[in-house]
């Protein structure tokens, strides 16, 4: 029996997609079905193209090739409805040096419209262990502090797809331990998870499938064999 | 933890997004509204100023001018110069907008801002407007200094609708690039408008040495320039509104991606303004070396020196855009000397050739500006630091060589000294070969030690001795020139003898100079 989903439960996919830059082809191409609440992993070593996947999947990056089809449309990241169901967190580590850590959730919740914004906001500062800093300017603030305040407006937001690029960068070992599990939970109640990540104890907890890019081809692993596949790459 | 809803009424829009922002970062401003109107006083006591001083320097040339009898020769009208000085201006303005957006999106805003749900025409409403205004008032206020001075006596009528056609002509190329950028279509106008500048420039210096032009140009420019009055600016302004209207329905069509990368480069252009850092600001702008059809085998390289030879010769082969300032850098002398009205100025002669020469050793000195943002490049080869100084001042030597020998036969066309000013400019050349490396290989500005007060705020101490390093030897290595010319003299040998005497000691010195100070 066929176990994937049907073409209109899928939120996320996308069939041989070529990315790249400037014409230069990345990986191979890749293939993705991500219904919701369902959590793919893209793992594979450094350089092979896991960011630029993740930048072309959000609409960032144009594909070389093949089209990205969100809910059923066309990937358009101008579109509001696309920027207000899709939560990324990307390579930036870019903030507005005059507003304080709290001010920058408050810009991400009260933008979306989030109903009771300061207490959503505290919430997630505490959930990140930076309620203390919540005043502090980012130049004020540590490289995994800045990290975790990017994380958190993730959170502070609704959202049905999250794409992060390596999550787990710059986080002490519990503080992994804590997104791994809150984003395995968030997808149990209907989140679509979407993430690159190096860390094998990161995507065993919370992918239930992973794709392996790589120069000749892209394929998916069966759940329990990304751990190893991640080992492998790191020795 | 559960995750947060939200009211789609309550998003905040495009204006909202921008006010939480600044009202935001407003609460901890140390500024007080005190300070801030003392700011703008004073900014604006000191562009009156300015624009005195330079009303007041284009008013002493022109009476220079009217007060000297016309040259012998022919001589290019100056309306065909002005017209070419306009379209090189704003080719290279439309080069500098496409560059960097125009309408982009800071590191920052890119993060924060451009992910939430806000119209993002209504967010990037006001970039537009900000470029606009800045280039408007920034042209409009170059522009009324320029046209008091062109009308005489001053006419009212002439310098507003000049500052009108000033302020309507840079707001609606910010709108047409705008709108291309909005089409799609960022990076593609900066080639042509790059070729466009070259060719007026290049175009222009053939009209002044062509023995046939003279005569009929200034008969075109009697009788076929139209004037420029009420109508033509009042349709100029028409035409800057509409295409920037046209530019801000076009807003929401910006990807996230392009204002991302728009952002960062013009923040690195900023951040190297404010540095005043001009190496940094020329690879902020730049654009990459053109990749080549096929690769050189490089056979003729037998030595280390010759490599590093090689390889700034064909990084120069592929760079346009250097390529293009050497064009520009040889047409400047020879407008300079021989555009109706300064052809009576030897001093515009003098400063010709000096802004020519020193814009073409910025252009010869890319490789070597290459090598000093990565080091390793210098250390790749066995060569001693004086060898490859040695090395790296060849191939600026030889197209120097090209240059100077060329806008130095160009000027002296007309006088029965023809190769002997083509050998004086010649004898230049390793002046400013020293100057191409000593600029490019200048020490970074040390803003941790001593600064200094200044009207433009804090300087580091020294960054003056240390931003005119180039300039000074090309300068000081050009003087015996500079002083043939500003005489009226007529080069003979024995001042080809003593020019390129002077300027190779002070090369000899420069070099060597600089060669130590990269050992240590």
């Amino acid at each position: 029996m066929d176990d994937r989903p049907a073409a209109a439960e899928l939120l996320l996919s996308t069939s041989e997609l070529v990315v790249g830059h400037e014409g230069v082809q990345a990986c191979a191409p890749v293939t993705i079905e991500l219904p919701p609440a369902a959590a793919l992993a893209l793992i594979g070593p450094n350089g092979v193209g896991k960011s630029t996947v993740l930048h072309t999947l959000v609409g960032l990056l144009p594909p070389l090739a093949g089209e990205v089809e969100f809910d059923g449309e066309p990937v358009d990241e101008r579109r509001s409805p696309f920027r207000r169901d899709v939560a990324q967190v990307l390579d930036d580590d870019a903030f507005f040096p005059s507003l304080t850590a709290r001010e920058h959730l408050l810009l991400t919740a009260r933008g979306h419209g989030v109903v009771d914004a300061e207490t959503a906001v505290d919430d997630e500062l505490a959930a990140f262990g930076i309620e203390d800093r919540a005043g502090a300017l980012p130049t004020k603030l540590s490289s995994g502090q800045r990290r975790r305040l990017a994380l958190a407006a993730a959170f502070v937001r609704p959202a049905r797809l999250m794409v992060l690029d390596e999550p787990e960068r710059r986080l002490d070992a519990d503080m992994r331990q804590a997104l791994a599990e809150r984003l395995a939970t968030a997808r149990d109640d209907g989140l679509a998870v979407l993430f690159a990540s190096h860390d094998a104890a990161f995507v065993q907890t919370v992918a239930d499938q992973a794709l392996l890019l790589g120069d000749e081809e892209c394929r998916l692993l069966p759940p329990g064999d990304a751990p190893d596949a991640l080992s492998g790459m790191h020795g | 933890m559960a995750r947060p809803s939200a009211d789609r009424a309550a998003e905040l829009d495009g204006p909202a997004v921008r006010r939480l922002t600044r009202q935001s970062a407003a609460q901890r401003a140390v500024t007080t509204l005190g300070a801030r109107i003392g700011d703008a006083w004073s900014t604006l006591v000191s562009v009156a100023i300015g624009l005195g001083l330079f009303g007041g320097w284009l008013n002493s040339v022109r009476d220079a001018v009217a007060g000297r009898s016309p040259g012998s020769g022919t001589a290019l009208p100056s309306r065909v110069t002005a017209v070419a000085a306009g379209v090189v201006a704003l080719a290279a303005l439309t080069t500098l907008l496409d560059r960097l957006g125009p309408v982009s999106a800071s590191p920052a805003a890119a993060a924060w801002w451009l992910p939430l749900p806000a119209d993002r025409a209504r967010l990037l409403r006001s970039e537009l407007g900000r470029v606009a205004g800045t280039t408007a008032v920034t042209t409009a206020l170059l522009c009324a200094p320029v046209a008091a001075v062109w009308s005489r006596p001053p006419s009212f009528s002439m310098v507003a609708t000049t500052v009108l056609g000033g302020t309507a002509a840079p707001s609606g190329l910010v709108g047409a690039v705008a709108l291309l950028q909005t089409r799609g279509h960022r990076g593609v106008l900066a080639p042509v408008t790059g070729a466009v500048a070259v060719g007026a420039g290049a175009l222009a210096a053939g009209l002044a040495v062509a023995p046939w032009a003279g005569d009929a140009l200034t008969a075109v420019s009697r009788h076929g320039f139209p004037e420029f009055g009420w109508l033509t600016a009042a349709i100029m302004v028409v035409a800057a509104a509409a295409v920037l209207i046209a530019a801000d329905r076009g807003l929401g069509r910006l990807r996230a991606g392009t204002l991302r990368a728009a952002g960062t480069a013009s923040a690195f252009a900023a951040a190297s303004v404010f540095s005043l850092d001009t190496r940094d600001l020329g690879r902020a702008l730049a654009s990459a070396p053109r990749t080549p059809r096929t690769g050189r085998r490089l056979t003729l390289v037998r030595r280390p020196w010759q490599a590093v030879t090689a390889a700034d010769l064909l990084l120069l082969s592929r760079s346009p855009w250097q390529c293009g300032q050497l064009v520009l850098a040889t047409s400047v002398p020879v407008l300079a000397a021989r555009t109706d009205g300064l052809d009576r100025l030897p001093a515009a002669t003098a400063v010709g050739l000096l802004v020519g020469w020193l814009a073409a050793a910025v252009a010869v000195g890319h490789p070597a500006r290459f090598a000093h943002a990565a080091p390793a490049i210098d250390r790749l080869l066995p060569l001693s630091s004086g060898q490859v100084v040695a090395a790296r001042s060849v191939a600026p030597a030889l197209v120097l060589t090209a240059v100077c020998g060329l806008s130095g036969l160009l000027v002296g066309v007309g006088s029965p000294s023809l190769l002997a000013w083509a050998a004086l400019a010649v004898a230049c050349v390793p002046a400013w070969t020293a100057a191409a490396l000593r600029g490019a290989y200048r020490p970074e500005l040390d803003w941790s030690g001593a600064v200094l007060a200044s009207p433009m705020g804090v300087l580091p101490a020294g960054i003056g001795a240390t931003l005119v390093q180039g300039i000074d030897v090309g300068v000081a290595g050009t003087l015996p020139l500079v002083v043939v010319v500003l005489t009226g003299a007529e080069p003979s040998p024995a001042l080809v003898g003593v020019q390129f005497a002077w300027a190779s000691c002070l090369a000899v010195a420069a070099l060597t100079h600089l060669a130590r100070r990269r050992a240590t």
